[in-house]
């Protein structure tokens, strides 16, 4: 399985790799830094599950997920934001994320994550 | 006192007791609005949610004029506060029965000291302005310098730059000796460095220029300025422009021609002198000069020439002599000179040099002049027609005895 | 008396760190004065910035428009992770505030001063709370002031006089719709940078330290980086 973590922030990236070890311990892993390599890697790669940040320089999270949406309607999509608004979460919902949890991530919402939100 | 999202009260001290005359038994169980209607309820409401949702405490503005719960202030020596002012927290206490704990602190003192402060700063502040403002009356209308003790620009005021014509930054930082004339005398300038030296103040006449070169002369007071130490710190120094009115008494006592003074000013010199008999004055020699054969220079080469020379002569003279002798145009081809603090030989060797120059000087590239000198020595307690016999009977020798030589009598 | 040297630097790890437990604690603020608001607000990467006291004023300056007034609060908090919350926003942006809040088209100025220090309250209790609760310790609050001043007052020279290192954490509060903002500034100096740094390397080797014990070598060659 292709994973890709996109978060402006390395210590974010590695929190959610963390909490992705037990629960898929085999993925391979690609990480991008903002919006813009997102897509470029998804286009590329075409990972299984994306984790995607909301607010990052260059291209924020709105941004990327509605270009990942436009290559593949069925992007797996999960949102992990600072932004616990319900207004953000409303927002990307209709923008076609699958989910989306507030920072930090642990194992345990790592679990239910795959076992409910994701279409594998 | 401890209260929940719904105001009912289940703790009240006995501070509260006392200073609100309502007991424990009376209120607790009850809602706070029952008693105080007038606490804006939405904001508590606010503030105690908050307090119980990020399970830290929140604040009422400490300087509201809206009281929490209003207390008389029973303070008699001051009346600037009517109701304690207070400082409301509201702290969770038991979140999980959406209880938080209000505290009041008074403040009161605290405040009242602020107003005071507040008050004060105000008091200044209007002080200021006024002095502001009259500074600026000041740096608009008055001629003002400050120096560092050793001369360096620190401040001038606006009028000083524009009396001058330059920009207040183009001097700032630079030395007060560039406002000094480059033929202007040092004399002048070591007598106020060392008054100021002394710490003294120094009153006197200075002739200053502006940035394209002009003129000026300025009636000036420097005064130094002492540090605590009793040190010299600062100069500061006020000017008042006094041109035009140099420029008149100049007029009155110069002679238009040659520019040296005239007779007027000589013989009110001179009568001073004798009159007044100040030692350090009647220390001094007196010279006439007369051009010799003036006459047939006028007739032969016109008069035009003839003021040339007279120009040529004036100014050979002052050349040849010291700062502060007193030369004068004594009437047609006359001249008089006082040499100030001299012995008669000494004069006579000074007389000679300068009878010497005007021969060698020439008056145009074929004329040349010669003049006859009659000199003397004041002698003390003698009148003015005494000494003026006197050198008028050397000249006449000296005209008498071939021209273009110094007698002395 | 014994002078410690402090080292005030830090490096790239501990203020991505940093950045990102920030990042985190707006994120709770928003929420909160979203609800409080009934608004949605629009996050910004948080800065961080360290600079000598002398620079504070400079800094804050630099990030606000010089021409208006401003209400600012400063609240300050205690503990092993201490320092200053302040926030400062401006004349227009405050009566914004509350009117909104209060739901009244002239509010006075006692109901603007409320509505700031509601406001900040609800922002610096829940961010530094939640800052504190990222870095695992636990702070005491003091009551906030607020001052209505022009921007060049709100850092006054000699009051910073004594020489020291700061870190300004700062971000945007940022809700469009309702023409409300104001900048959040965390300020903590000297030992305080010190015991901060302490507790973010704790926090790092919490997460990259497992991170290298628990994952195989070979796991780690499927990841990469675009840079």
């Amino acid at each position: 399985m292709k994973i890709l973590v996109v978060d402006d922030s390395k210590i974010a990236r590695m929190g959610v790799i963390k909490s992705l070890k037990d629960v898929q311990p085999k993925a391979e892993l690609f990480q991008a830094t903002n919006g813009h390599e997102a897509v470029e890697i998804f286009k590329k790669e075409r990972p299984d599950v994306v984790f995607l940040d909301l607010t990052m320089p260059v291209m924020d999270g709105y941004e990327a997920l509605k270009k990942i949406i436009e290559i593949d309607k069925e992007a797996q999509i999960i949102i992990v934001s600072a932004d616990i608004q319900s207004e953000a979460k409303h927002r990307v919902l209709v923008a076609g994320a699958k989910n989306m949890y507030p920072k930090p991530i642990n194992g345990e919402i790592m679990m239910r994550i795959f076992e409910q939100d994701l279409l594998l | 006192m401890i209260l929940d999202d719904k105001f009912v009260v289940s703790y009240w001290n006995r501070w509260l007791a006392i200073n609100t005359q309502i007991s424990k038994d009376e209120i607790i169980g009850k809602r706070l609005d029952e008693f105080y209607p007038d606490i804006n309820y939405k904001v508590l409401y606010r503030k105690i949610i908050t307090a119980l949702t990020i399970g830290t405490p929140t604040f009422y503005d400490a300087n509201s004029n809206a009281k929490f719960i209003a207390i008389n202030r029973n303070k008699v020596t001051t009346s600037s506060l009517k109701l304690m002012q207070q400082q409301v927290t509201i702290s969770p206490y038991i979140t999980s029965e959406n209880k938080v704990m209000v505290s009041i602190y008074d403040i009161s003192e605290l405040f009242e000291a602020k107003l005071m402060i507040r008050k004060e700063v105000e008091k200044v502040h209007k002080l200021n302005n006024k002095l502001e403002a009259e500074k600026e009356i000041i740096d608009k209308n008055i001629m003002i310098m400050k120096t560092s003790a050793d001369g360096t620009i620190i401040d001038i005021s606006t009028f000083f730059c524009q009396f001058f014509e330059f920009d207040k930054k183009d001097f700032l930082g630079k030395n007060v000796s560039i406002f000094k004339l480059a033929d202007e005398s040092d004399a002048i300038y070591k007598e106020l460095w060392k008054t100021i030296q002394d710490k003294k103040s120094w009153n006197g006449e200075l002739k200053y220029k502006t940035s394209d070169g002009k003129e000026k002369w300025v009636q000036s007071r420097v005064m130094p300025i002492l540090d605590s130490n009793g040190e010299l710190y600062e100069f500061s120094a006020v000017y008042h422009d006094i041109t035009n009115e140099k420029l008149l008494a100049e007029l009155y006592i110069t002679d238009p021609l040659t520019k040296l003074y005239n007779r007027a000013h000589f013989d009110e010199t001179i009568s001073f002198i004798v009159e007044h008999q100040r030692k350090a004055d009647v220390n001094f020699a007196l010279a006439i000069v007369d051009i010799d054969h003036f006459k047939s220079i006028n007739d032969t080469y016109g008069h035009q020439v003839g003021d040339e020379a007279l120009v040529s002569v004036a100014k050979t003279l002052k050349n040849s002599l010291r700062e502060d002798d007193l030369i004068a145009r004594w009437g047609g081809e006359e001249f008089v000179i006082m040499l100030k603090n001299v012995t008669l030989d000494e004069a006579k060797v000074i007389m000679e040099k300068v009878r010497a120059n005007v021969q060698n000087n020439k008056i145009t590239d074929s004329i040349s002049v010669s003049a006859s000198f009659g000199l003397t020595k004041y002698i003390i307690g003698e009148g003015a027609k005494e000494i003026f016999k006197r050198v008028d009977d050397a000249l006449y020798e000296a005209k008498r005895g071939g021209r273009n030589r110094v007698v002395v009598k | 008396m014994k002078v410690k040297i402090l080292n005030s630097e830090f490096n790239e790890d501990q203020i991505d760190a940093l950045r990102e437990f920030m990042n985190v604690s707006i994120g709770a603020a928003t929420a909160n004065l979203a609800n409080l608001l009934d608004a949605f607000g629009t996050m910004h990467i948080p800065e961080i910035e360290i600079c000598n006291s002398n620079e504070l004023a400079d800094k804050i300056e630099s990030t606000i428009d010089l021409e208006s007034m401003y209400y600012a609060t400063k609240q300050l908090f205690t503990g092993k992770f201490g320092g200053e919350c302040m926030f400062v926003i401006s004349e227009d942006s405050a009566r914004n505030l509350g009117r909104h809040l209060y739901n009244i088209t002239v509010p006075s100025g006692d109901e603007i001063n409320d509505a700031v220090i509601e406001l900040t309250n609800i922002l610096t209790s829940t961010i530094v709370s939640r800052l504190t609760q990222e870095l695992s310790t636990q702070v005491q609050f003091f009551v906030p002031s607020l001052q209505f001043i022009d921007a060049n007052s709100i850092i006054h020279d000699e009051d910073v006089a004594e020489y020291s290192k700061i870190i300004i954490i700062s971000t945007i509060l940022d809700f469009q719709d309702q023409q409300i903002n104001g900048n959040i500034y965390i300020l903590t100096k000297d030992e305080a940078i010190e015991s901060l740094k302490v507790l973010i390397d704790k926090k790092i080797e919490e997460i990259y330290g497992l991170l290298k014990l628990n994952i195989p070598t070979c796991y780690w060659t499927h990841l990469k980086m675009v840079t």
